[in-house]
């Protein structure tokens, strides 16, 4: 089997191993964690470049790969550079565009099977519940050694543990009291990505904006 | 960006001097794939010349670092400038990688 995609990777974990439903995360935070596996993606097939400033396209040309290329020819239309979090803001609008070609894969490639249900007769719900839970296994067994360890991470592990931590799956990933004991550890792995660091930020700046206006409605007595 | 290889108290060294981004980041990787081929498991990147880096550019330092270790080996990161202290500090490098004040030391 060839290797996962960042992409499906985050849409693989942030699902549920039993239930084949999609975990509780933080408002926006998968679409921008599945937003930032994109540019991630991109970037190690070394179609594009990041730094703090903006988003610099390498190479415009195709990947061959479908989950991929809608959004790089999107990057490469444009004529000015912008910064990551311009990009995570665009691709995380359109954040099923980028998860149902995610999850169809996953069922091609005999991860994942889908599973749809009606509740009360009339509300649909539609679960993916793991075929094969493989890949799962492995990565959190792989991800977890690094977290608990000393040893340094690849630049594909740290880019999938930050991006990870990012939209905040680390916490559902990796609970237990040997992972809230290496807190720091993995907020240094985390700190390894730029567009990982972006998603966090993101991700809280969604939560703090939602915390205000919700506080805000919240008539004063 | 300029790469130059050469030998320092039989460590291999790589100096950088210019931009590290994903254009010139394949050519320092392909430099790593030589050394690491060659049997080496000790290798120092002289960082005084760098201007700047981008995440490729991180990429190819933490790769090394990684693989050099793998290979039972050390790989040291010497005389960084204040731009790339800056990224490795923002990044975490500072503290997962080896780092020395001086080229010498590093080889050391």
């Amino acid at each position: 089997m060839t290797q996962l995609t960042f992409t499906e990777e985050i849409v693989l974990l942030a699902l549920d191993d039993k239930s084949g439903a999609q975990l509780h995360l933080p408002v926006t935070a998968l679409g921008y964690g599945l937003a930032g596996a994109v540019l991630a993606d991109l970037a190690v097939a070394g179609k594009i470049d990041t730094d703090p400033e903006r988003v610099t396209v390498l190479d415009p040309s195709p990947t061959g790969d479908p989950l991929l290329d809608p959004w790089l020819a999107l990057i490469s239309a444009e004529t000015t550079a912008h910064p990551v979090a311009y990009w995570l803001s665009v691709f995380s609008d359109r954040r099923t565009e980028i998860e149902q070609p995610a999850l169809d894969r996953l069922m091609t490639r005999g991860i994942l099977r889908r599973e749809d249900k009606k509740i009360l007769w009339v509300i649909g719900l539609r679960r993916y519940p793991t075929v094969d839970g493989h890949e799962r296994t492995e990565v959190r067994t792989r991800l977890g050694q690094l977290i608990l360890g000393e040893d340094l991470p690849d630049p594909r592990d740290a880019i999938l543990i930050s991006l990870l931590h990012g939209c905040r799956l680390t916490d559902h990933i990796f609970d237990g009291p040997e992972f809230a004991a290496r807190e720091q550890r993995l907020a240094t792995l985390a700190k390894m990505d730029l567009v990982g660091r972006e998603v966090a930020t993101a991700t809280t700046e969604a939560i703090v904006a939602l915390t205000a206006a919700m506080n805000a409605s919240v008539p004063h007595m | 960006m300029e790469i130059t290889d050469s030998v320092l108290h039989g460590t291999p060294l790589l100096a950088l001097r210019g931009r590290l981004d994903g254009t010139a980041a394949p050519a320092v990787e392909e430099k790593v794939t030589i050394l690491l081929a060659s049997g080496a498991t000790r290798l120092v990147f002289d960082c005084s010349g760098i201007e700047y880096a981008s995440s490729a550019g991180l990429r190819v330092f933490l790769s090394a670092a990684k693989k050099l270790k793998t290979a039972g080996g050390r790989c040291g990161f010497a005389a960084l400038t204040p731009p790339l202290r800056e990224i490795f500090n923002i990044s975490g490098f500072l503290d997962v990688l080896e780092i020395h004040d001086t080229v010498e030391s590093a080889a050391a």
